[in-house]
């Protein structure tokens, strides 16, 4: 192969090149752009849940509250089971497991909704310790305690060493945290240690009155998995659960989000694959014309002592590099689509067994949804494909048309032309 | 020499083994030329050969001196090795000026003398010209013909040339006449 020869064919025949280059980055650019935007929606869809440091949320339906008084579960957070936390922390792919207890807590004064967690823990609401605004965050000594949603400390005049009541026992906040840093998702207007809010779960009579709830139980478990297992954890998960089981996954989301979505996650492979082809097709009909106009250069390469493998590797390299050149370009190309798709904000709806809000109270059948940035990005392994795949059928397009030149009869060319 | 359509030009094909004869053999320097492959006459070619058309048939991309290159490419060679001697032919044939020049900057008289040096640059034993004149004037005709004569008389390199043209014909030191096909000899 001589380089300066392919140089000088691929430069001073820029129509031809360019056709060639630009088709293979159309292709390219194609294959890669759906892959940023489907991992995109992909990566919004594990968003909420992220957000809080979990994979999976794990929940259960239960009946619904006799009565409107006092500390009740919602039906979609009906008590979990010690035993059954143990067998979930068991699940191969299981990393760590948060537990919470989730209720509403209806008073003469006013209602409000909270959350008992566990400071120490790495995984579900106990991420909020990021977002103090005021005073100080729980800590696991803590005992009747309690760190207010900002927006519901500002309506409610309430700030660090102020006293509240909670189930009519009293309760004295340490701080103000800014509840949308962890999305919609378990988030509550109050935040009080775990074993507080069992114990008073344990002793609230509307609770009891339709749920077992023991003194150890939890009734939202939030799970963090191994990235490539959280399907099959939160399908193991669900079977821990039984009929009755409500299991958010980034899959959850994903169900939510839309069609459109669906289509281009099931078909951006086969799509950009078939971009891809077509572009290989451009390469080809490039490549093929390239060979009609050149015939007599091929003819005179024989006639002056070029052997067919001399012929067949400087025209293969020809093709690789137009391949590669395009490829690199058609990178380039989706890099800058990418950004601009990144952009884009994309609305993911909350369903409703996350949503913290009753539905008969004002506001809470507003059907609530996450807001983020689309992060779509060119991941390595596409990119180094794509590539791949553009050089790779450079070189076989490459060592077809070559195959075809080096059965071009010099003396049929040199003397016709 | 012949009219057209007489067998000139297949002659030299055959002389040159770009076309395989269909009857009897081809021998060079006592080895049978027409039995090698096709890799191997391309060799040959490279090694004993030099080539040039009437349509000079240069590489529109290239250069006069990577033209004139242009057989060396496939050879291990030095680039600097390889550009020093196509400069070398081309200076020697008084294109020093126009080294970097494309094919399509070139007058006729001078792409012909490119394809000269080109045919010139393995130092072969013998050049096949096929109407070395047929696209040029009458004054850079006899300048290309009186350039044969010089590197004939000067480098011993011999020549085959064809052409219908009688007064081309008249500066060769024999000369032989076709005929449907037939090769009979010539006045000289």
């Amino acid at each position: 192969m001589n380089l300066h020869y392919l140089g000088a064919e691929l430069f001073h025949r820029p129509r031809r090149s360019l056709a060639a280059i630009l088709s293979m980055m159309l292709g390219v650019a194609l294959l890669l752009s759906l892959q940023a935007y489907s991992n995109g929606y992909r990566l919004a869809a594990r968003a909420p849940l992220a957000e809080i440091g979990a994979d999976i949320a794990a929940q259960r339906q239960g009946k619904v509250p006799q009565a409107f008084e006092g500390i009740l579960f919602p039906h979609s957070t009906a008590p979990i089971h010690s035993d059954e936390i143990d067998a979930m922390r068991r699940i191969p792919g299981v990393e760590d497991v948060g537990e919470s207890v989730f209720f509403w807590d209806f008073e003469k004064s006013g209602f409000v909704v909270v959350l008992g967690l566990d400071p120490s823990s790495k995984t579900g609401p106990a991420r909020l310790k990021s977002a103090v605004l005021q005073g100080r965050f729980l800590e696991t000594s803590d005992h009747d305690v309690a760190v207010a949603d900002a927006t519901f400390a500002r309506s409610n005049d309430l700030s660090p060493g102020s006293k509240v009541s909670i189930a009519g026992s009293p309760f004295e906040v340490v701080g103000l945290v800014d509840t949308s840093r962890i999305g919609q998702v378990a988030n509550a207007n109050m935040y009080i240690m775990v074993d507080d809010a069992r114990a008073l779960a344990h002793a609230a009579k509307n609770v009891l009155a339709v749920h077992d709830f023991r003194p150890t139980d939890a009734n939202i478990v939030f799970i963090k998995a191994n990235q490539a297992k959280v399907e099959s954890v939160a399908k193991a998960v669900g079977s821990v659960l039984g009929s009755q089981a409500l299991v958010s996954s980034s899959q959850t989301f994903s169900d939510v989000i839309g069609q459109a979505y669906g289509l281009v996650d099931r078909f951006s492979w086969l799509v950009g694959l078939a971009g891809l082809l077509i572009a290989v097709v451009g390469l080809v009909r490039s490549i093929s014309s390239a060979l009609r106009e050149r015939r007599r250069d091929i003819g005179l390469m024989r006639a002056v002592g070029w052997s067919r493998g001399n012929v067949s590797t400087q025209l293969t390299s020809e093709a690789v590099s137009l391949a590669a050149a395009g490829s690199l370009a058609g990178l380039v190309l989706a890099v800058l689509v990418s950004r601009a798709l990144s952009l884009m904000r994309v609305s993911i709806p909350v369903p409703w067994e996350l949503s913290p809000t009753p539905h008969f109270l004002p506001g809470g059948a507003t059907p609530m949804a996450v807001s983020i940035s689309l992060v779509a990005r060119i991941d390595l392994l596409p990119a180094a494909l794509a590539v791949g795949l553009s050089v790779l059928c450079g070189l076989v397009v490459g060592l077809w048309i070559s195959r075809r030149a080096t059965h071009i009869r010099p003396a049929e060319v040199l003397r016709s032309e | 020499m012949g009219r057209s359509g007489s067998g000139k030009t297949t002659l030299l094909h055959l002389i040159s083994a770009l076309e395989a004869p269909t009857s009897g053999s081809l021998f060079f320097e006592g080895e049978e030329i027409s039995a090698l492959n096709e890799d191997r006459l391309a060799l040959w070619r490279r090694q004993h050969i030099g080539l040039v058309f009437q349509a000079f048939h240069l590489i529109p991309t290239l250069s006069a001196v990577e033209n004139v290159a242009f057989p060396l490419y496939p050879m291990k060679l030095p680039p600097e090795e390889r550009r020093e001697r196509a400069r070398a032919r081309l200076e020697q044939l008084g294109l020093g000026h126009r080294l970097e020049h494309r094919p399509s900057r070139l007058s006729g008289g001078e792409q012909q003398r490119v394809a000269i040096a080109r045919a010139l640059i393995n130092r072969p034993t013998l050049i096949l010209a096929d109407e070395p004149t047929g696209n040029l004037d009458k004054k850079n005709g006899e300048e290309i013909l009186a350039l044969f004569n010089k590197l004939n008389e000067e480098e011993g390199v011999a020549m085959i040339v064809v052409t219908h043209d009688s007064e081309v014909a008249a500066v060769a030191k024999q000369s032989f006449t076709m005929v449907d096909g037939m090769l009979e000899e010539g006045s000289k």
